[in-house]
């Protein structure tokens, strides 16, 4: 790997690759300076067992401990049985004789002349000087022990080989590397190991105090020294954080209610934290997801801080979550660690080894408070947002829960710390109302997303987990029992109501009845009425009739009277 | 005075001025007790780096001494400090 033109050689270490952008330089001298117990032999012994196991070869000179006490103490690792691999490695005792005596100057042109020759047997790519201090200490005009390290930096640089040298760092103010000084100016890059004694915990610290014409990380990085060797856990997120993107899909929260309340689910790739109380279910949140992870047919890791995985199994079928299931099923691993048993870095270092194992599309840690707690010499916050970053770059989805001890004022702030990273940030809850505590849950916030504000009642039962709808009453929200009880009252109002509705109903119904029938009567006595001008009309015409008739009768009567007045005069009249 | 050291071996690096010293220095020390580098194995690292491999040799010049124990004992330098050198090889004449 190339980087502005220095050839570089990968030393198979994931987070010093990522630190120096590449690996050491692959012609040339790199010092590893350290004091005693840094972690320079066991640097020097990883980077040869990972070449060996890529087939390179290398070739390590201990001035300093015994080849078999070298094999003896990288048994201890992971990788120990590579560097017994003879076929790859070369372990030359250079140790100086017990009783070695000087006359006069010596130089180092016979070790450049062994290495040379080695280095041919072997096809060598690497080649470790372990402690040269122990010899150059001979040599007590620093200039010039500082003139034969530059012999062997010119060599290195020839002869195409990495070249790694480690001494041990003076106590001096200056911090050179003992009986060398002046070599930092000569050298193009020197590695810095470092320990420190926080809370009674060995803290390491790594550091590039220089690495010529390249980019690196300058920061004072954290370093773990495991099973695995060397690593350095914050460096690889300089390179994954970056390739994080956004991701649309929403993913179930494992409870339906709260799905809808998050637009469908918290997005994949994002992070969200569940903060509670004791008790408070936090838990069960992540249960509940992991559940619905495991029924996408996607995987969940579960990392406990808090309870060992059977007791989560167990506590969690008292809910309805059948965990044990899915983990036979091989859609969760369930993981525990104790919060005190390591340093934060180590914590973050086995987390990364299980997220590499188990490559989950969700992450859970329970709490992530846990986390916190590790010592550390430095905040443990960089290290939680660098592992989200990771779990980011890799698409994985993160839900961390953690504890809220409100007497502490510190607990507040990492909460709130760890809150700022988060994506969706779930606040559980007691609410204490009616001589009982009930859980309650809010969405704190949730970034692109039109969540509700409101507080619901989590309500768990041996059937699993739901929401709740609260009851504000005055300036409080009802739950449990109240709000039971308030449903209750809600639902006799509603028959009242309904009732009421009804009977009102009847009293129009029967009104219109009324009304109707009044209708009828009038309609009747209309007819009657009608029948009767009817009948009067008809009497009246009948009456009028009749007189016309008598009235002709008269008039023909009258008329004939004329006719017979004559006859009436003649009758007496 | 005997000669307490077994047969000397000096190491050396071609012909660099720090191996041409050491082995003059040494001629002048082993002719003072009427002996010379005919009782000295040479080996010149540059082309025998094995041998030097062998005896954890890494820094030179060296005069190696193979005491009659089975220990060996190493004087590294050009030997220009005659007067440990000839302490070195045993047979100071103090003794």
């Amino acid at each position: 790997m190339t980087d502005q033109g220095i050839a570089k050689r990968a030393t198979g270490i994931d987070g010093l690759d990522a630190a120096t952008r590449g690996g050491l330089p692959a012609a040339g001298t790199t010092l590893v300076m350290g004091a005693p117990g840094a972690g320079k032999t066991v640097l020097a012994q990883q980077i040869l067992a990972h070449a060996a196991r890529r087939d390179e070869s290398g070739i390590l000179v201990s001035f300093e401990e015994p080849p078999d006490q070298l094999r003896t103490n990288a048994a201890a690792f992971s990788w120990g049985d590579r560097i017994a691999d003879t076929e790859r490695i070369a372990v030359l005792d250079a140790r100086p004789q017990r009783d070695v005596e000087k006359s006069g100057r010596f130089d180092l042109a016979g070790m450049v002349a062994i290495l040379d020759a080695e280095t041919d047997r072997l096809a060598a790519s690497w080649v470790m000087l372990d402690g040269i201090d122990q010899l150059l200490r001979f040599e007590p005009d620093e200039a010039l022990a500082v003139n034969e390290v530059q012999r062997l930096d010119d060599w290195a640089r020839e002869k195409g080989v990495t070249l790694v040298v480690t001494a041990k760092q003076a106590a001096s103010e200056d911090r050179t590397a003992a009986h060398l000084a002046g070599i930092e100016f000569m050298l193009s890059t020197i590695l810095v190991l470092s320990t420190e004694l926080v809370g009674r915990r060995l803290n390491r610290r790594f550091r590039i105090l220089k690495y010529r014409g390249t980019d690196h990380v300058t920061d004072e990085l954290p370093m773990v020294l495991d099973v695995h060797g060397i690593n350095l856990p914050s460096a690889s997120a300089f390179i994954t954080a970056e390739s994080a993107r956004a991701d649309n899909t929403r993913l179930s929260t494992g409870i339906p209610r709260l799905d809808r309340l998050l637009d469908g689910g918290y997005y994949r790739g994002s992070s969200v934290l569940v903060s509670g109380a004791p008790g408070t279910s936090k838990t069960t949140l992540g249960a509940a997801f992991a559940a619905a992870t495991a029924a996408r047919g996607e995987k969940a890791l579960l990392v406990s801080f808090d309870e060992p995985e059977n007791q989560i199994v167990r506590n969690m079928g008292s809910v309805g979550l059948d965990l044990q299931r899915i983990l036979d099923a091989g859609k969760l691993r369930l993981a525990s660690r104790s919060p005190w048993s390591g340093l934060v870095e180590e914590h973050f270092m086995a987390l990364l080894g299980w997220i590499d194992a188990e490559a989950p599309d969700v992450l859970i840690i329970d709490p992530v408070s846990g986390l916190l707690k590790g010592a550390s010499g430095e905040s443990p916050f960089p290290m939680v947002e660098r592992l989200l970053a990771i779990a980011k770059a890799r698409g994985m989805t993160t839900l961390m829960t953690s504890l809220t001890e409100r007497e502490s004022a510190d607990a507040e702030a990492s909460l709130s710390h760890v809150s700022t990273i988060a994506d969706t940030w779930i606040s559980l809850d007691y609410r204490a109302h009616g001589g009982e505590r009930n859980r309650a849950l809010s969405i704190v916030k949730s970034r692109g997303t039109a969540h509700s504000n409101q507080v619901r009642e989590l309500v768990l039962s041996s059937e699993g987990i739901d929401l709740a709808d609260v009851y504000e009453y005055g300036s409080e929200v009802l739950m449990g029992t109240a709000r039971v009880q308030k449903e209750g009252e809600v639902a006799q109002a509603a028959r009242r109501e309904r009732m009421e509705r009804d009977r009102r109903r009847g009293e129009l119904d029967q009104r219109l009845k009324q009304i109707e029938a009044r209708l009828a009567e009038a309609e009747s006595e209309k007819q009657r009425i009608q029948a009767e001008i009817d009948l009067e009309e008809q009497t009246e015409q009948e009456a009028d009739t009749l007189s016309e008739r008598h009235a002709e009768k008269v008039r023909r009567r009258r008329d004939a009277e004329d006719a017979d007045e004559d006859t009436d005069k003649e009758n007496g009249s | 005075m005997t000669v307490q050291r077994g047969r000397l071996k000096l190491f050396i690096t071609g012909d660099a001025p720090r191996s041409r010293r050491a082995r003059a220095n040494l001629a002048q020390a082993l002719e003072t007790v009427g002996s010379d580098l005919g009782d000295v194995d040479e080996i010149d690292i540059l082309t025998a780096p094995k041998q030097a491999l062998d005896h954890g040799i890494f820094a030179s010049p060296a005069l190696v001494a193979a005491a009659p124990d089975g220990t060996t004992d190493v004087l590294y330098g050009d030997l220009s400090d005659m007067d440990r050198l000839v302490r070195f090889l045993g047979f100071s004449k103090a003794e």
